[in-house]
C-alpha cells in the first residue's frame, strides 16, 4: 500500500497535516495563499514566507512571575503563563478571579504590575501600552469599549495606529468577515448593537495586522442569534489565519471546542493548565461551580 | 445694534482661542491648567517684547507667540502636568503656582531687578502695544462703521478655528486627539502614543493662547495680571459648552460674548459680568453636561 494512493486532505489540524502530508497548499478566499512541502523539522516551514505566518510558528507570549495591582489592591499573585503561537489559550475561571486583570495586565493598563512579559523573544515588562500594541498585541476588551460618535470607518482605522509600516488602510479581509460594517461605514459605532459592536471591536483589534489577539468575553451580554457568528470568526481567525489568541470565556462548551490550550484561575493565581482535553468536568466543578 | 453686535464678536473671538486650548486639554487630559491666562498674558508680552527689542511689526509677532507660548505649554505639560495625570486637584494647585511664578517673573524681570538689572517691556508697568496704521481706523461695510482692529481679530479668529478644526477632523492627529477624549486606554491599546499626543495637544492650545494674548495687547494695556481673569472666562466658555465638543466651545464662545456686549452697552460692565456668570450658573445647574455636550456612552 505505500506510497500507491495519491491523497487530498482538506484539514485544518496542523498536526495531523504534518504527520501525513509531503505538500501542503493553504486557500484563503478562493485563492492560494501559500504553497510548499512540509520540512521534516515540525515548526521550521519550508516554502513561500507567508506559510510561516499561516501556522503561526514564530509567535509566542510568555508571562513569567506576574504580580499586578490597582492601586493597593493586589490581583494577579507570582501568575506565569505560556501561550504557544498559533493557537487558542483560553482562560477560564469564576467571575473576580483575575481573568481580565491579566489581560489588561499584558497590554500595561493595570496600576502597577511586576514580572516579565516577553513576546517573540522582545521583552515588553518595561514597554507602555501603545507599545506593546506595536509589538503585535491587539486587545478586544470586555465591553468593547468602540467609540460611539466615531464612525465604523474610523473605529476601524483607529486600530491601525499600531501598526508598523504606518498604513491606515481598511484590511480587506474584514469585508469577507464583518460584512455589515463594511456595508454601513459610515454610521456612527454608538447605533450598533451589542453584537455589531463586538464584530467591530474585533475589526478594530485586526486593523492593527496583530501577531497575538487578546479576546475579553467576547459573548457577553449578545443575542444568541450572533453568539454563534462570533465564535465562527474567532475559529477562523485561528485556524485560517494562523493567529494566536488569549481568550477569557465563560462558556466552557465554547472554550473546548476552539481552544489548543486553558489555563485555570482562581484568586488571581493558575491553579490548572495544560492542553484542552486535560480541562476534564472534574476541574470545571471544581473552580468553575458557583 | 449692528457694532454692538460686532464689539461681542470680538469678544467672543478673544475668548475662543483661550477656550479652545482648554477645552482640548480639558477634555484630552482631564487637566484644568490653571496657568493657561498667564500663557495669554505670556503671549501679550511677546507683542511687546518683539516691538522693543526687534522692532519688528504686530503681524510679526502672532506667529512669535504662537512659537513661544507653544514651548512655555510644552514646557509645563512636560515638567508639571505630565507627572500629574489623573489627579485634577493637585493639578489645579500646581498649575496655580505655576501660574504665580510666571507672573511674578514678569514682574520682577526674572529676578534681575534684584541686581539692578531692567528689561525694557517687562515689569509692573503698563505696556503699550503699537497696532498697524491700518488697522486703527474703521470699515464702512453696509452703511455702518466697523473698528478695523476687531474685525482683524474675529478674522484671525475664524482662520485659526478653522485650522483647528481640519486638525482634529482631518488629520491623524486630530483622530488621536478625539480618541484621546473619548477613551484614553483603548486609545493607548491601539497604539497611540498618548503622553506624546498630551504634549503636543497641550502645546498647540498655548500656542492658540499666545495668540490670544498678542490681540488683547492691540485694545488694552499689557501687564503682569492680564491673564487672571481668562482662566476663568476660559473655563466658563468650556462649562457652558461641554466637554470635548469644539462646535461647543464655538457657540458658547458667542454666547458669553455676545450676552456680555450687549449687557455692558444696555447697562453697564459689571452688570454684564453678573449676567454672565447668572448664565453660566444655569446652565451648570440645568445641563451640568454643557449645551452641546456629545453623548457619554
Amino acid at each position: 500500500m505505500k506510497g500507491q494512493h495519491t491523497m487530498l486532505v482538506v484539514e485544518h489540524d496542523m498536526g495531523f497535516v504534518r504527520e501525513i502530508a509531503q505538500r501542503i497548499t493553504v486557500l484563503h478566499l478562493g485563492r492560494v495563499l501559500a504553497e510548499g512541502g512540509i520540512s521534516e523539522n515540525r515548526g521550521e516551514p519550508e516554502g513561500p514566507r507567508s506559510l510561516s505566518r499561516v501556522k503561526g510558528v514564530v509567535v509566542t507570549l510568555q508571562l513569567s512571575s506576574i504580580d499586578s495591582f490597582y492601586g493597593r489592591s493586589h490581583v494577579l499573585h507570582g501568575l506565569s503563563l505560556t501561550v504557544p503561537a498559533g493557537q487558542v489559550t483560553s482562560v477560564v475561571g469564576r467571575n473576580g478571579t483575575g481573568k481580565t486583570t491579566l489581560l489588561k495586565t499584558i497590554m500595561a493598563l493595570t496600576d502597577h504590575a511586576d514580572g516579565r512579559i516577553v513576546l517573540n523573544g522582545e521583552d515588553l515588562s518595561a514597554k507602555p501600552t501603545h507599545l506593546r500594541a506595536a509589538a503585535g498585541i491587539a486587545y478586544v476588551p470586555q465591553g468593547r469599549e468602540i467609540i460611539a460618535d466615531f464612525t465604523i470607518r474610523e473605529n476601524i482605522l483607529m486600530g491601525c495606529f499600531a501598526r508598523r509600516d504606518g498604513k491606515r488602510v481598511l484590511p480587506d479581509f474584514i469585508g469577507e468577515l464583518f460584512p455589515y460594517l463594511t456595508e454601513n461605514l459610515d454610521r456612527p459605532g454608538g447605533l450598533l448593537s451589542g453584537g455589531q459592536q463586538q464584530q467591530l471591536a474585533i475589526a478594530r483589534a485586526l486593523a492593527a495586522d496583530p501577531k497575538v489577539l487578546l479576546l475579553d468575553e467576547p459573548n457577553e451580554g449578545i443575542q444568541p442569534s450572533i453568539v454563534e457568528d462570533i465564535e465562527r470568526i474567532i475559529v477562523r481567525l485561528n485556524r485560517e489565519m494562523g493567529l494566536t489568541v488569549v481568550l477569557v470565556e465563560q462558556n466552557i462548551e465554547f472554550v473546548r471546542f476552539a481552544s489548543h490550550g486553558f489555563a485555570m484561575l482562581e484568586k488571581g493565581q493558575i491553579v490548572a493548565s495544560g492542553p484542552i482535553s486535560t480541562l476534564t468536568d472534574t476541574l470545571v466543578h471544581e473552580h468553575m461551580a458557583v | 445694534m449692528i457694532d454692538v453686535l460686532f464689539i461681542g464678536l470680538s469678544l467672543s473671538s478673544i475668548l475662543l482661542l483661550v477656550a479652545l486650548g482648554l477645552a482640548i486639554t480639558y477634555g484630552a487630559m482631564g487637566v484644568i491648567n490653571m496657568a493657561h491666562g498667564e500663557i495669554v498674558m505670556a503671549g501679550a508680552y511677546v507683542a511687546v517684547l518683539s516691538g522693543i527689542w526687534l522692532k519688528t511689526s504686530f503681524y510679526v509677532a502672532l506667529p512669535l507667540a504662537f512659537l513661544a507660548a507653544a514651548a512655555l505649554g510644552w514646557i509645563i505639560e512636560r515638567l508639571v502636568v505630565s507627572r500629574l495625570y489623573g489627579r485634577l486637584l493637585d493639578t489645579l494647585l500646581a498649575t496655580w503656582g505655576v501660574s504665580m511664578l510666571i507672573q511674578q517673573a514678569i514682574r520682577l524681570e526674572f529676578g534681575l531687578t534684584f541686581l539692578g538689572i531692567h528689561i525694557a517691556g517687562l515689569g509692573t508697568g503698563l505696556q503699550n502695544v503699537a497696532v498697524p496704521a491700518e488697522l486703527q481706523g474703521v470699515v464702512n461695510i453696509a452703511g455702518v462703521e466697523l473698528n478695523a482692529y476687531r474685525g482683524f481679530i474675529v478674522l484671525v479668529t475664524v482662520v485659526l478655528t478653522a485650522l483647528t478644526w481640519f486638525i482634529m477632523y482631518w488629520t491623524s492627529l486630530g483622530m488621536k486627539v478625539r480618541a484621546i477624549i473619548r477613551n484614553p486606554k483603548m486609545a493607548a491599546a491601539c497604539g497611540i502614543d498618548v503622553r506624546k499626543v498630551n504634549a503636543l495637544t497641550f502645546a498647540y492650545g498655548s500656542g492658540l493662547a499666545g495668540v490670544a494674548g498678542v490681540m488683547m495687547s492691540g485694545f488694552k494695556g499689557v501687564s503682569p495680571d492680564l491673564g487672571s481673569s481668562m482662566v476663568v472666562d476660559g473655563f466658563m466658555v468650556v462649562v457652558t459648552g461641554g466637554l470635548g465638543s469644539l462646535i461647543g466651545t464655538i457657540m458658547a464662545s458667542g454666547l458669553l460674548g455676545e450676552t456680555n456686549a450687549l449687557v455692558a452697552v444696555a447697562t453697564n460692565d459689571i452688570l454684564a459680568r453678573a449676567v454672565i456668570f447668572a448664565a453660566v450658573i444655569l446652565v451648570i445647574v440645568l445641563k451640568p453636561e454643557g449645551l452641546f455636550s456629545f453623548k457619554r456612552r
